[in-house]
């Protein structure tokens, strides 16, 4: 990612050899210092965007953990540019985003992501307390590390509650039971991507699902607009558009690219929700001009918080609002409801293809 | 003409902003020996800057106004919006324009001159408007002027934000200046700099309309390293306006203030920061007499498209009835000839006088100037055209993305 000429690496490494300076010792060592200087991490309020926080987190991470989370490819949002409109009074600027007769802050939850205290020994509920902080819905995974009911204390916006699909399903109703109970405001149901998953899908234990919940009920893991018609016909209230983060592989499709033709096929029926690979604001608005209704952050969240525990997760969700908000200005967008296809153009290709 | 789409320092940016950069200078500052300091720098180990006579393309000047700048003011001149996708972009977009010589004939003489809006010029080239040139020369913005004025009378466009007052300006005498205003939100604060502008003889206003929200990764950083550490988006002490923890004396913009503004403007008045045909034509549905397309640079909304790209589908839609003029990502004769063919009337730089003062003072500003002249010049004869009514969109081959 950082193809410059003066690492950040490098400059820190130099900084850190300044006691060192005298020139015989400077003679005396080694040309070119690589790294940065172990265990050093940029205070949390140096860091100005999302992607600043992953390095971070790559220092605090054993390294078999950190893959799960590192970057994946993202050039799908550098083929959408911005129209934007000026002269569009925004004073009244408004994020507030209505989804399942709900009202949000903002249109970015905390996406789910499994087994948290691999990132923070507090794992989800350092989590929830960063979501809480920056007004963010929380959604929580399947495998998680801290009970639903210890959550549910914590997520002060409302927390999501997403499961697997598996075997017969009767395991996996007791825990949308206990989630529901807990009282997580919709239940997410996770499928793994791939061709033909509408045929494939275990429709019986998503009907079961769709029985058992009065909540709204969210297929996740539609990279097509086959597996979304089926899901709405099926007695989805919402889908999320979502590759599992690219973690099937970095040459697979991208989210923000199959989005348009998704929105195009429900036309509306049921909102569309989107992940993968969403770090700036100007992603956010993309995709919601693209049709959809929020995003959901994963990465971001999970660097901040292996980083810098609730505080990290908090602050990655609060850049990206802001960065919505200032863009969302400078679009003309002034809520949104405002924000319109016309707000972005597709290209066919990225820069340098 | 060897294309050459990006500086080295440009380069150097490809892919994220500035952290490194950043902490490269904390590091060198810490020091303090200028040895040391030598060494913590790419650029400044060189044992010396090159001459003025020695730099040959615009591009060159960014480099010396690197080495003698202090970061935090080369940084201010560099960066653009979050990303700076759409700095990279304005660049890229003139690969997607091909020349394509008229016919094998080349042009023995060239005449570049136009007239826009009144004001003639030798070549249609001007000084964009910018900010505080105090950071890159003790001239300020009298050196740009006479910079401007010394390479065949360029027409300068001086900043709202100018550390010199207009009308300072205007008394050392030379070649055409316009004036640029930040809109105020009372109406009526506006009369007064319009008032003094005109009096000293500027000979068109032009209102800056973009950057409503904008935020500079860079400067950030360069903040984060300065003992006025804060967030980017808030200030101390400033109470923020919205719940989204920014404040901005814009978001209040709306097209009707055009119509307040035009009985306090006598000279033509022009919007700048235009980039969709929908904004072009309210601009002439409120009565403007020219538009700049324009993202500042790459300054504002990251993501931006690149003014080259979106110069075509606005020049259609205005059709002819207002003068279209651009800015962002101008550096060679070349890329003025492909804007001009693409129906814009004259082609404004931001960075390339900037670089010019902060490398040379006035001569540096007046070199630079003249290489892209030079290069435009060259880029007509090459292409057959005697003239700017002989560039037509039949000269460009366009292959956007
Ligand atoms: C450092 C700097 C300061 C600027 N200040 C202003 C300004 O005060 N008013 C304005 O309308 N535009 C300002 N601009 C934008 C320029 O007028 C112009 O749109 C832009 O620089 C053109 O892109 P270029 O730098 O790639 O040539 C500024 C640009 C730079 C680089």
């Amino acid at each position: 990612m950082n193809g410059g000429a003066l690492t950040r690496r490098e400059a820190v490494a130099r900084f850190a050899a300044l006691p060192a300076f005298s020139s015989l010792l400077r003679a005396q060592r080694a040309p070119q210092l690589r790294g940065e200087p172990p265990g050093r991490i940029a205070p949390l309020d140096e860091l100005v965007n999302t992607h600043e926080f992953e390095p971070s987190a790559r220092r605090k991470l054993a390294s078999a953990v950190y893959e799960t989370v590192a970057e994946t490819a993202r050039d799908g949002f550098d083929r959408i540019t911005f129209r934007p409109r000026m002269m569009v009074n925004t004073l009244a600027l408004d994020l507030t985003t209505e989804l399942f007769g709900r009202s949000m802050f903002a249109p970015i939850l905390v996406g789910p992501i499994a087994r948290q205290k691999q990132f923070h020994a507090d794992g989800e509920a350092a989590m929830a307390a960063g979501a809480a902080g920056a007004k963010a819905v929380m959604a929580l995974a399947d495998r998680s590390d801290v009970p639903v009911e210890r959550i549910a204390e914590r997520a002060a916006a409302g927390f999501w509650g997403q499961v697997y699909m598996s075997g017969d399903g009767a395991a996996a109703l007791a825990r949308v039971r206990r989630m529901t109970a807990a009282g997580c405001s919709a239940v997410v149901v996770t499928v793994n991507p791939g061709p033909g998953t509408g045929r494939r899908l275990n429709w019986g234990f998503f009907k079961r699902v769709r029985d058992a919940v009065s909540a709204p009920l969210i297929l996740k893991g539609v990279m097509d607009a086959e597996l979304a018609h089926a899901a709405v016909e099926r007695g989805a209230d919402g889908i999320v558009v979502s590759n599992h983060g690219g973690r099937s592989g970095a040459a697979a499709a991208q989210p923000i690219g199959v989005l348009p033709a998704i929105a195009g096929a429900l036309a509306g029926r049921a909102p569309i929700l989107i992940d993968g690979g969403f770090r700036r604001g100007g992603d956010v608005l993309k995709a919601l001009a693209l049709g959809a209704s929020a995003v959901l952050v994963c990465r971001p969240a999970v660097w901040g918080l292996a980083a810098y525990g609730a505080a990290g997760a908090r602050t990655a969700i609060e850049l990206m609002q802001t960065e919505l908000a200032r863009d969302m200005a400078m679009c003309g967008a002034v809520n949104i409801a405002a924000i319109r296809p016309e707000h972005v153009r597709i290209h066919r290709r990225a820069p340098g293809e | 003409m060897r294309e050459r789409p990006a500086g080295k320092i440009e380069q150097s940016w490809r892919r994220s902003p500035s952290r490194r950069a950043a902490l490269g200078s904390l590091a060198g500052f810490l020091l303090g020996s200028p040895d040391l300091f030598a060494q913590q720098d790419p650029f400044r180990d060189h044992s010396r800057v090159p001459g003025l006579d020695e730099l040959l393309t615009a591009f060159d000047f960014e480099e010396v106004a690197y080495a003698k700048l202090p970061r935090a003011a080369y940084n201010y001149t560099a960066h653009g919006g979050a990303g700076e996708f759409t700095v990279r972009r304005n660049r890229e977009a003139f690969q997607w324009a091909a020349i394509r010589p008229k016919s094998s004939a080349k042009a023995a003489v060239v005449d570049a001159s136009t007239e826009v809006l009144g004001t003639k010029m030798q070549f249609p080239i001007m000084a964009a408007p910018s900010a505080a040139h105090v950071a890159l020369h003790p001239s300020k913005e009298l050196g740009s002027y006479s910079g401007c004025t010394a390479a065949a009378g360029t027409p300068m466009i001086v900043s709202y934000a100018t550390s010199t007052p207009f009308e300072e300006i205007a008394a050392a005498g030379g070649g055409p200046l316009w004036y640029q205003l930040y809109p105020r939100e009372k109406l009526e604060d506006n009369r007064p700099r319009l008032e003094r502008a005109q009096a000293a003889g500027c000979k068109a206003v032009v209102v800056t309309i973009d950057q409503q929200a904008a935020y500079y990764d860079r400067s950030a950083h360069d903040r984060n390293l300065s003992s006025r550490r804060r967030r980017p988006s808030v200030r101390p002490g400033v109470k923020p306006q919205n719940p989204y923890r920014f404040t901005s004396t814009r978001l209040w913009y709306e097209w009707k203030l055009f119509d307040g503004l035009r009985p306090m403007v006598r000279t033509p008045l022009l919007a700048k920061g235009i980039l969709t045909p929908e904004d072009a034509l309210l601009c002439i549905e409120h009565g403007l007499d020219g538009i700049v397309v324009s993202n500042h640079g790459g300054r504002g909304l990251d993501y931006s498209p690149s003014s080259l790209e979106v110069l075509p589908e606005i020049v259609d839609a205005v059709g002819g009835r207002i003068p279209v003029l651009i800015d962002s990502g101008f550096r060679r004769g070349g890329d003025v000839l492909k804007a001009l063919a693409l129906g814009a009337k004259a082609v404004c730089l931001g960075r390339v006088p900037r670089w010019g003062l902060a490398s040379f003072g006035a001569a540096g500003v007046q070199r630079a100037l003249e290489i892209v002249q030079a290069e435009l010049v060259l880029a007509m004869k090459q292409a057959g055209c005697p003239t700017l009514a002989a560039a037509d969109r039949s000269l460009v081959r366009l292959d956007l993305p």
